[in-house]
């Protein structure tokens, strides 16, 4: 194609591509990093950095308005066992350039940071990596819960070429998890940057399919909103976003991390056989069976047949068993008792409450919550403990604290108490 | 919700309303109150329908003593049928607030073809036969026949309604055109003549255009509607083009031939009655003597074509000697086509006024200006006395007639133009007679005196100002409303050059340059790499549009557009063009993403919706201007510069914005719906041009995106599709409040309307 369109235009295009070389290397890393997109006009003509916060905030605010919402009412149940598929569309469009320095690298990189975080916020989950190219999707790697080899794996080629099928992608996910056990939660998470799908079939079919083997399919968006993903999502009942920059990218992705509600006629209690390791000795020496290397120290070893794994979780290479340490499944707790999303102030009441008058700075942070011009900023407020806090305390609290610090500091005494134990 | 405007109870079906609906009512309101005529604009998208029909039929509960009739005419059965449903769920609402009282009988009036029951009728293809069809079994003779002959067929729909005489009424309630014929069926009673009949007891009458505007239709259908009612034209933004085809009648060889053939049958018809009941043609002359004004006493049950556009006092006159008689009636027209036969064997174009034209046809074919003026009339008499029903076969000569009577009444407004071929096809020879009709306020003045109040609505009636003077009235109201939206649902932007910074128009001179060709295939090559589903792209005609996609073909850009999406043609053809439609909303529903090819003022542009998934992208190349050669443009161009003032340049620059802004509006038909629009001409940058665009895209069209090349409209598209791409928050914040509450209302009222903020 590139060939044909050369010919097309002739000279000019050949003229461009020597200004492009003629560019110096300091102008280069203007035009790559278009400084200026960042910088938008005031009202009065003055130059102002985009301030984006009050967005990720009011984002941030309706997905968790949303996620409670979701959860009033009856008492949730959180599948705390997921079997993902991330799949990662590798088609023509990821070699665009419009994220730095390109769609497939800015994916990759982001892909890995969630692959970590996931495991560290579901030890007991598994992945599995499928990447679209060519019209066809690739399996890169099977379901398995160690990070390190889907890293390894994903990293390993990054190109991209032709046109992307969702359809094939489905099928493949769906064939490869309808052999999960049934306790499991199957969730497929769809990095597409492409804006057409090419598929063989009906993918409408293949969508009821998805819906009949209750796979949740989300779809992150990395260029602009597609009714078939939306679509999709909707049927499945998974969540579709669409990334305005990185840090947004980076955001939806790790919004993935925790569980989802589980679908309520899937979720059938059940028992399941685990491992809890013992640390192997300093000094001992062992091969370790994950990677058949001599190890000294540094290892556990699977209580039901004695071989040596270097991580934890994993599932033993050996019998098979689900391995974790406790404190794994203790990270797992938070999710099924998240603390209530706080009160929004509204602005205007805020003046005439007393209490505002008094404290006017975060709880949290202790910072002033009055914005420019002497006005109350933005702030929010606990239910329980009526403490207010900044609007990047509130993320912070509910996204990696989960423990409001106001609530916290009525109950002193006990935790003081405990502290001392 | 239910609140108070002014004076009036407003009875509002849904929860909230947004704040220019508000605003829209309370102009009809004052409106309906001065009670004049009112022009209103407010985008699509924004519930005009429904703060319509709730306005005015709010207006009617609360006025009982006098009680208004609500008159709405839409361009396509597909809109009549809406804007009943909408007033479904009005009447199911008043109904469940205000009980019995509230109820209102509407119905929609369409053609036979829409209403007809009869399966043998509506076996017949096209509308006119269905017509005839349905004469054919209906007319008082045929039925009189038939009580001595069984064998003739009848209309057993219309039998039983016949039957049921005064009994025939339509319980009240909103019948739209599916329930009408379901009424008809379950009843046994034929939907199309309970309908007409129905009409005058009607509180809501939904029906298409040409009722109240063309002559031939109007006085059978729209002559017993009282004063006291309200007419709405709704998409009203080509109402003069429509106004001006109501009176427009062109001639070409094929008529006069096939006016010929109809002129012998109606001889032999003649000579057939005279050998079996001569009675029956003397008695007509007799008719004939005493006026035409008598004639609905004596036409024995069946409807008159009457023509209001006719002073009245033609009506009182006699008919002229000289065509009384049923042959001297023919010999006068036989003498007319040939006549006309004459004019059309010339080799170079003609135009001449009307005057003229009847002095030339006194002296040379001896007819009066008089005689022609009651041709049409007189041919009806005699067919109806001939007992022709079969009308369909009869076009030709009716035409030829309507021409003769438009000819011989105006002799202002229209111009006679004669040309002997296709000026695009100079070698084919095609002669065409036309009589165009130049002023728009012709058909529609008897619309505007006889009414109380005319209103006047669309998406696009910028400039406001000029359509007042195009169909001559004074509207007591004319607004333009913006639209409030929670967010920049749309995103116009107006594109000069291409990436190589040349400029692009479809200018005469610049249209088949390549490096313009070129410039618009990269455009949307780009474009489609990063628009999701739908793409539309609209030309300013169908020969242009079949150049560039050729020439793209020729240099691969279809091949690159094609990676990206599967590409659909517009085509003179309609049930081709339904099908490419079809199958571009299904490439859109799967993902595959398309890109469909019309061209402005074409039927796609005008009646059917891109919104949604379906266009996310509309691309104008070029200002779609008419075809400024036409002869007839020009002579009505010259007609609005002397009679209106209004100079050639205004009236073509604001009909080719009316249609880009038409096109352009398909793409957006809600609030959550977002759509980019890029004007692909240089000369849309220019001040006198964009100004002509309606309000509600001006207001979005910034500064910075007056004078793009491609390269930063495809980043700008980019930017804005992934922001309308995030999560939409419908009900607004505090500063940009886009649905109000009936508290709000309530506060609104107590402080008054203008100080609202939007």
């Amino acid at each position: 194609m590139s060939n044909q369109r050369k010919r097309l235009t002739g000279e000019r295009e050949d003229e461009d591509d020597e200004d492009a070389e003629g560019i110096g290397e300091w102008e280069r890393a203007y035009v790559d990093d278009r400084s200026w997109e960042e910088l938008q006009e005031d009202e009065s003509g003055l130059l102002r950095p985009i301030d984006n916060s009050a967005i990720y905030h009011a984002q941030y605010r309706r997905r968790l308005r949303m996620l409670s919402a979701a959860a009033a009412g009856t008492r949730i149940q959180k599948g705390l066992i997921r079997y993902l598929y991330i799949v990662i569309d590798f088609s023509r469009a990821a070699a665009e350039m419009d994220f730095r320095p390109s769609r497939i690298a800015v994916m990759a990189k982001h892909v890995e940071a969630f692959i970590r975080e996931f495991f560290d916020q579901n030890p007991l989950s598994q992945i599995g990596l499928v990447s679209i190219k060519n019209g066809v999707a690739h399996t890169l790697t099977d379901l398995g819960g160690s990070p390190e080899t889907h890293i390894k794996a994903l990293m390993g080629k990054l190109e991209a070429l032709g046109d992307s099928s969702l359809q094939n992608a489905l099928e493949l996910v769906n064939e490869h998890l309808s052999q999960v056990p049934s306790y499991g939660h199957r969730e497929v998470l769809i990095l597409y940057s492409a804006l057409c799908t090419c598929d063989p079939g009906d993918i409408m079919e293949t969508i009821q399919k998805c819906k009949k083997s209750k796979l949740r399919c989300s779809v992150i968006g990395l260029s602009a909103e597609m009714f078939i993903c939306k679509h999709l999502c909707q049927e499945t009942g998974g969540l579709y976003s669409v990334a305005v920059d990185e840090v947004h990218l980076k955001d939806l992705l790790l919004e993935h991390a925790p569980p989802p509600p589980a679908i309520a006629e899937f979720a059938i209690a059940n028992l399941i056989k685990m491992g809890f390791p013992q640390r192997a000795a300093e000094g001992s020496m062992a091969i370790c069976s994950c990677h058949k290397e001599v190890k000294i120290g540094a290892g556990y070893m699977c209580p039901r047949c004695k071989a040596r794994v270097c991580d934890l979780p994993t599932e033993c290479t050996i019998c098979g068993l689900t391995l974790v340490s406790s404190p794994h499944l203790a990270r797992s707790y938070h999710h099924l008792f998240p603390i209530a999303p706080f009160d929004e102030v509204p602005a205007f009441s805020s003046l005439n409450d007393s209490r505002r008058t008094l404290g006017k700075s975060c709880f949290g942070c202790q910072q002033s919550l009055i914005g420019t011009g002497n006005k109350p900023g933005p702030c929010v407020t606990c239910r329980k403990c009526k403490h207010y806090f900044c609007l990047d305390c509130d993320i912070y609290i509910h996204e990696s604290l989960h423990n409001c610090p106001g609530c916290e500091s009525i109950h002193r005494p006990k935790s003081v108490s405990l502290m001392e134990e | 919700m239910i609140f108070k405007i002014e004076d009036v109870t407003v009875y509002f079906p849904y929860d909230n309303i947004y704040p220019e609906q508000y605003e829209y009512m309370v102009e009809l309101k004052r409106t309906l109150d001065a009670k004049g005529h009112c022009l209103l604009e407010m985008p699509t998208g924004t519930g005009k329908t429904i703060a319509l029909l709730s306005l005015i039929t709010s207006y009617r509960l609360s006025r009982p003593d006098s009680p208004i009739k609500l008159v709405y005419c839409t361009r396509t059965v597909h809109e009549m049928e809406k804007t009943l449903a909408e007033l479904k769920v009005l009447h199911d609402y008043q109904v469940l607030h205000l009980g019995t009282q509230a109820k209102i009988l509407a119905i929609g009036l369409s053609s036979r073809k829409n209403l007809c029951v009869n399966t043998k009728v509506l076996a017949a293809e096209n509308r006119d036969s269905v017509d005839a069809a349905c004469r054919k079994r209906t007319a008082s003779w045929v039925r009189a026949l038939s009580t001595e002959n069984p064998n003739i067929e009848l209309c057993d729909y219309f039998e039983n309604y016949e039957k049921a005489a005064e009994n025939a009424l339509l319980p009240p309630g909103v019948y739209t055109l599916e329930d009408l014929r379901a009424f008809g069926k379950n009843r046994g009673w034929c939907p199309y003549f309970l309908a007409r009949h129905m009409v005058q007891f009607a509180n809501v009458i939904v029906y298409s255009y040409q009722y109240l505007l063309d002559p031939k239709v109007a006085g059978i259908i729209s002559k017993e509607l009282q004063k006291e009612s309200v007419v709405v034209f709704d998409e009203a933004h080509n109402i003069d083009n429509v106004c001006i085809e109501a009176l427009s009648v062109s001639v070409r060889r094929v008529t006069l031939e096939g006016a010929n053939r109809n002129l012998n049958k109606i001889r032999e018809e003649i000579d057939r009655s005279k050998a079996t009941d001569a009675g029956r043609l003397r008695a007509e002359y007799n008719r004939l003597v005493e006026g035409l004004a008598l004639r609905g006493d004596l036409s024995g049950g069946d409807q008159w074509l009457a023509n209001p556009a006719l002073p009245h006092d033609i009506l009182k006159e006699a008919v002229p000697g000289n065509i009384r008689r049923a042959e001297h009636f023919v010999h006068v027209l036989r003498r007319l086509l040939q006549y006309l036969g004459v004019r059309l064997d010339t080799e170079n174009v003609e135009k001449e006024s009307p005057v003229s034209f009847v002095s030339s046809l006194n002296s040379q074919a001896g007819i009066e200006q008089k005689t022609l003026k009651f041709c049409y009339d007189r041919l009806q008499s005699l067919m109806l006395t001939l007992e022709i029903t079969d009308t369909d076969e009869f076009l030709p000569i009716q035409t030829v007639c309507d021409f003769a009577t438009l000819v011989g009444t105006y002799a202002r407004g229209f111009s006679i133009i004669i040309e002997p071929y296709d000026e695009r096809m100079p070698h084919i020879p095609d002669p065409i007679l036309q009589l165009s009709c130049h002023d728009a306020s012709l058909a529609i003045k008897p619309v505007f005196d006889r009414f109380q109040s005319v209103v006047i609505t669309s998406g696009t009636l910028s400039p406001i100002d000029l359509y007042p003077r195009l169909l001559s009235f004074t509207p007591v109201v004319s607004r333009s409303f913006k639209m409030s939206m929670t967010r920049d649902c749309i995103c116009p932007m107006v594109l000069t050059r291409g990436s190589d910074q040349l400029p692009v128009s479809t200018k005469f001179d610049m249209r088949s340059d390549p490096g313009v060709v070129r410039n618009y295939g990269k455009l949307l090559v780009e474009m489609v790499s990063i628009v999701p589903d739908g793409v539309v792209c609209f030309f300013v005609s169908y020969s242009y549009m079949d150049g560039i996609i050729a020439t793209w073909n020729e240099t691969g850009i279809l091949k690159e557009i094609m990676q990206q999406k599967l590409v659909f043609i517009e085509t003179q053809d309609v049930v081709e063009t339904t099908l490419a439609l079809d199958n571009y909303r299904r490439a859109c529903d799967c993902g595959r993403g398309a890109v469909f090819f019309s061209v402005a003022r074409g039927k796609v542009a005008e009646g059917i919706d891109f919104d949604r998934h379906y266009g996310r992208l509309v691309v104008m190349y070029g200002v779609p201007f008419q075809y400024t050669l036409s002869k007839i443009l020009l002579a009505r161009l010259e007609y609005l510069r002397d009679t209106f003032q209004i100079k050639e340049g205004d009236f073509l620059t604001f009909d080719a914005l009316r249609q880009a802004a038409q096109c352009v509006g398909r793409v957006i038909r809600s609030k959550a719906d977002y759509g980019m629009m890029i004007f692909a001409d240089k000369r849309y940058s220019r001040h006198d041009k964009r100004s002509k665009l309606p309000g509600w895209i001006l207001s979005h069209l910034r500064d910075a995106h007056l004078n793009l090349s491609t390269d930063m409209a495809i980043h700008i598209a980019r930017e804005f599709l992934r922001k309308m791409a995030q999560p939409y928050d419908k009900t607004g914040t505090m500063g940009r409040k886009t649905l109000l509450t009936q508290e709000d209302l309530e506060k609104m009222a107590e402080t008054g309307v203008q100080d609202m903020a939007y």
